[in-house]
Formats: structure tokens, sequence, C-alpha cells
């Protein structure tokens, strides 16, 4: 039997790959994303591939794309933005905009699909908010808002047969080994929601290492 | 040479060569099997196996993700043994025989697909032996699985465990990929550019189940033997030229 899996965020970068993969695993998978261009180039020459033109805050749309989707098993969410300004600087707009994307959009995905998955008593939530990074004050707000949001959604309805996920992805890290970082995290116990990364080669933990500000401005005071 | 571009119109798609997969990643072991078994099971192709060890050629089983490549998304097994260049002399001698390694080839004695799109693609640009199975994979773990069903009955199931890291950009090489079908033999120059490749000695292990190929495969104890070795390519690009008929 085919599963059917939605992945937002699906033009570009992790839901990208995340959407090809899941076709090449002959799941039946419903891409989204605003950008028309990059979700066609997703889903070249994938008959069971089907793209819809979408944006995640518009909770009638999300609510229509599930609708035509049909039972929905997993959900890879990636469509998050995380554009880099001084916080105290950041047009009050573009705060409101990632924060409408980021975390009310999540919110949309997982009022559309949750309620399927607890009906049937199985399903795979997987939200993928970007890592927090200095500049971007607002995107690390919001990405804290879904890694809370998550284990929210865990207390709230673990133990039904879905799993929840949160994969926060630092910049850099190429999105195969994040996927392969939730992959092996779906093998995992139901409770561990956050997904770990530790992977990469020695090559690519040292450039993360060496991006990594000084000590001194994150450590608690 | 010609400036003109080879193209096929595959599924209503045009499909110009040559063809680039972008992102792949694979999981694949290396047996040393008797040798004129194997050249019995490729005889079709007039082709010979090569011998890097008097009385033995080279099986290798092969599982492939295409996650980014002009061909879409799909899922791969391929059994091939390695082969010498048609119209080569047999080498003789211990000498001889390393030597002989260094023009071998693959030839694709197998491999199933589980989407149409690259089925009809493969069928009709290259004569690759591909035909539609279903080929659930895992690479995510330390040991990477496949296997291939055909309506649910099992043919084969391979497992191949991690090794160690491998240096990284050791080139490009250049193969020669071979395959034979409706009794037309080809060979298609194939360039791997693989990344995050890890190796190990032994490290496979392989069920059979009841499958022609699968009975093949029993024929040469590939349920029994030890892996030669085993590899995992975390991330491969690779570029398929087009084919030409060769008259071994």
């Amino acid at each position: 039997m085919m599963r059917t899996a939605l992945v937002t965020g699906a033009g570009r970068g992790l839901g990208a790959l995340a959407a090809r993969r899941l076709a090449a695993a002959a799941w039946d998978v419903v891409a989204v994303d605003l950008d028309a261009d990059g979700l066609a180039r997703t889903a070249l020459r994938s008959p069971n591939m089907h793209v819809r033109t979408c944006d995640v805050t518009d909770p009638e749309a999300i609510a229509d794309v599930v609708a035509m989707a049909g039972p929905v098993q997993r959900v890879v969410h990636a469509a998050m933005i995380s554009p880099a300004a001084p916080a105290l600087e950041q047009p009050l707009a573009e705060v409101e905009r990632v924060l409408g994307t980021d975390v009310l959009g999540t919110v949309h995905v997982v009022r559309a699909t949750l309620p399927g998955m607890l009906e049937r008593g199985r399903g795979e939530l997987i939200l993928c908010p970007d890592h927090p990074e200095p500049g971007a004050a607002s995107a690390a707000a919001a990405s804290a808002a879904v890694a809370a949001y998550t284990d929210a959604l865990w207390a709230e309805y673990g133990g039904q047969g879905v799993t929840f996920r949160c994969c926060r992805t630092p910049p850099g890290v190429p999105a195969r080994l994040v996927l392969d970082a939730i992959d092996r995290s779906l093998a995992r116990p139901a409770g561990e929601t956050h997904v770990e990364l530790s992977g990469g080669t020695l090559r690519e933990r040292l450039s993360r290492a060496a991006r990594r500000p000084p000590a001194a401005t994150v450590a608690p005071r | 040479m010609t400036s003109a571009v080879e193209a096929h119109a595959i599924q209503g798609e045009r499909v110009e060569l040559p063809v680039r997969i972008r992102d792949a990643a694979v999981a694949s072991a290396m047996f040393a099997v008797p040798a004129d078994a194997a050249r019995a099971v490729i005889s079709y192709s007039g082709l010979d196996v090569a011998e890097p060890l008097p009385g033995r050629a080279i099986c290798s089983l092969a599982f492939v993700r295409y996650a980014d490549g002009d061909l879409g998304p799909y899922h791969e097994f391929a059994v091939a043994f390695l082969v010498r260049p048609p119209g080569s002399a047999p080498p003789t001698g211990a000498l001889g025989r390393l030597s002989g390694m260094k023009g071998v080839g693959a030839f694709i004695h197998w491999l199933p697909v589980n989407q149409e799109f690259t089925l009809e693609a493969g069928r009709t640009i290259w004569g690759f032996p591909k035909e539609l199975a279903d080929i659930p994979m895992d690479l995510a773990g330390r040991v990477k699985r496949c296997a291939v069903r055909f309506g649910g009955r099992t043919a084969i199931e391979v497992a191949v465990r991690s090794g160690a890291p491998m240096p990284e950009g050791s080139g490009a090489p250049k193969v020669e990929a071979y395959s034979c079908m409706d009794g037309v033999t080809r060979r298609t120059p194939w360039t791997v550019t693989p990344s995050e490749v890890r190796m190990r000695p032994g490290g496979a292990k392989v069920v059979l189940g009841d499958h022609p190929v699968a009975e093949e495969l029993r024929g040469l104890g590939l349920d029994r033997a030890r892996a030669l070795s085993s590899s995992t390519v975390g991330h491969l690009r690779m570029v398929f030229e087009g084919a030409e008929e060769v008259r071994p």
C-alpha cells in the first residue's frame, strides 16, 4: 500500500531533498511550497510526487491540500524563514512575517494533519525549524517556539501512535545528514522528540565548530 | 565528433545525454565467486569475467538511492560482474592477472528499480536490464539494508555494515558499464565521483529468495560466502554517456 507524505518547504533545501527521498522510497508525496518553479524542479520526472503551490500561513489553503491528499502518514514541515537582522532594528512587519510563517505556519500544518493521524492511531509529524543563529533573533524565537510546541504536542497527544519530532537544523549542515539523523531518530523511543544531529564528517564538524560564536556570548549568567 | 546532442523521448519528456546524477547514496559488497559458474551466468552477453585470482571472478551487489538526478528519484538494486574488455586476451600468470585488471568493466546482470520513468529510460537509452520491483531500503543507520520484492515475495535481502572512513577526493574514476538486452551487448562510459566513503573487509549478509536471479546467486554461493569487502558511499555523483554496441 502506498503511504502518503506531506512535505512543506519542498521547493528547495531540506524540504526538496526530503520530498525526493520519500518519492524514491515509493511514497505518494504531496510537495508544498510558495515557489512554483522550485516545486517543479523538485518533482522533475517523479510521477508519484504531486505539487501544490500553497502558503503555510493560510490555514484554509493547508486544510484544502490535506483534504485532497487523503490520509497523511508522515509530515515533514520545513517551510521556515529566518532572515538575518539586528534584533532591535528588524522591521516589526518582518518579525511578524517570521513568527507568522514559522510558528503559526507550524500550528496550521499540525492542526490540518494531526487529527487524522490520531484518528488512525499512526503517523509521523516532523517539524524542522532552523537552528537559532546569532543575528536572526526573530527566527531564533520562532525556532524555540516550535521546539516547545513539539514537546507540548507530545505531552498532550503522546502514546497514541503518533511520533513527534523536532529537528532544529543548523546552517551549513548538508540536508542529507539532517535527513539521515531524522530517519535514525524515528527508530528511537517515541518520547525522544528532539533529533540529535551528531553526524557529519570530521571536517564538517570542525567547520561547524569554527563558526561557533565565542563561548562568552552564549554562557549562562 | 558530432556536436548534436543525443536525446531520447521517455514518457513524454526529452532526456538529453549525458545523464547526470547529482545526489545518490550507495551500499555495496563484493564477493569472490567460482569463475566458471559466473562465466556461465553471463555467457548470454558474449563477455568474459575477469579473473583476478585463478578460478575466481568478482560479483558485486549494490543498492542505490537516487535522490537528485535526471531520471527522477528512485531506488535501485544491482547485480554486476567484473568483466574483461571485449577483444582482450585472457591474462596469464599472476602479474598478467593484476595488470589485466586495469581495463575491467562492470557487466550489469540485473538492475531492478522501483519507478517507471527510470525503468523506461534505462532500458531504452542503455539497454540496462531494469525491471519493476518493490525496493525498501534503509541507508541512515550503521547497518544499511535493502530488499527486492515482487508482489510481496522476497527475491533478495542484503545488509551491509559501515566500515572505516576512506580519504576524500580520490578523483572521478571512469568505468565502463556493460549490459546485454535482447541479444545486443552495449558499453556505457560511466563516471563516478564518490564522497563520504567507508569500507571494510567482509561486513555483508545476503538472504536469497525464490527469484530466478536469486537462484543464480545461490548457485554462486553468495548466501554462504563472506564478502571480500563492503563499502558505503554517503554522497555520489555520476555521469552516464550514451551506450555503444559492442560485438565481443
